[in-house]
């Protein structure tokens, strides 16, 4: 198998979840997949000093991770589209119960998923500030411990708690917000949602 | 039922997401698990958010990289390779 093609056979196993991360850090798909490209070119440049038998997806989104840090933010951060200060915690499940969703079903959470694609939810994640949504993508989606979000991300255990505390407050904002707005919470729920 | 010690709530409350996260010490956990098996109350708002939790991770595990990206990369290397 020449470089290339032993390249690309660990690189497709976890092209979705990078591009995942590279939209939640750049907050849209387009600039997503422009990282993703950036990252790939990187990491095919030196995948010489990748050591074969260790973990290349974490070895890959350090790529990715420093090439955004370095080519993107140099734009400056994206505004937060969401008041943390705004946002009390448990606010999914307070709206879902102010809007009578346990009168229809046991689980109001998977109801309200239910309603939303994977579009939709990913673009969630996308709208939260990079460094919550980092954080959160990683966790969420790719189902990392603290400590291992902590070393992919260069910050202390600490700052992944509280960053993915922060961040799951506005993703809940996020997701009530899109559910009220595709009016699935109305057609679930007539006459309480709102 | 005995009612629910509102510090005990609050306790609960508080420790949430790391309990979620399986982030406690056992004896936390074991704490915390002893106080969801007498009030229904936080054990309700626990299980919205283990529905949740498990939910999104459901939903993410489905995210697709747009049709062609792979192509797009794929071509992207093959130039790069004859460059040398």
């Amino acid at each position: 198998m020449d470089q290339r093609s032993a390249f690309e056979a660990q690189l497709s196993p976890i092209l979705n979840g990078a591009y995942g991360l590279a939209r939640s850090l750049t907050g849209n798909p387009a600039d997503g997949e422009d990282l993703l490209q950036e990252a790939a070119l990187r990491a095919f440049r030196g995948f010489d000093s990748f050591q074969a038998g260790t973990n290349f997806k974490a070895w890959f989104y350090k790529i990715l991770i420093h090439a955004h840090y370095e080519t993107h933010r140099r734009a400056g951060r994206r505004p937060a589209t969401v008041e943390l200060e705004s946002v009390p915690a448990l606010y999914l499940y307070s709206r879902s119960s102010e809007a009578g969703l346990y009168e229809l079903t046991e689980d109001p959470a998977k109801l309200v998923l239910s309603k939303l694609t994977t579009e939709q939810v990913q673009a969630a994640f996308d709208e939260l500030p990079e460094e919550y949504g980092a954080v959160a993508r990683l966790y969420f989606g790719d189902e990392l411990e603290y400590q291992e979000i902590a070393e992919l991300l260069g910050c202390p255990v600490g700052t992944v708690r509280s960053r993915l505390h922060r961040g799951r407050k506005m993703l809940q904002k996020l997701l009530w917000s899109l559910a009220e707005s595709t009016g699935v919470l109305a057609r679930a729920a007539p006459g309480v949602a709102g | 039922m005995r009612p629910p010690d509102r510090f005990t709530c609050e306790d609960m409350f508080r420790r949430l997401d790391d309990f979620l996260d399986r982030s406690l010490s056992p004896e936390e956990e074991a704490r915390i698990q002893e106080h969801l098996e007498l009030c229904e109350s936080c054990a309700r708002e626990y299980q919205f958010e283990e529905s949740l939790l498990s939910g999104l991770r459901r939903k993410l595990r489905s995210t697709e990289a747009p049709e062609g990206l792979k192509q797009r990369i794929s071509s992207l290397l093959e130039r790069t390779e004859k460059k040398g």
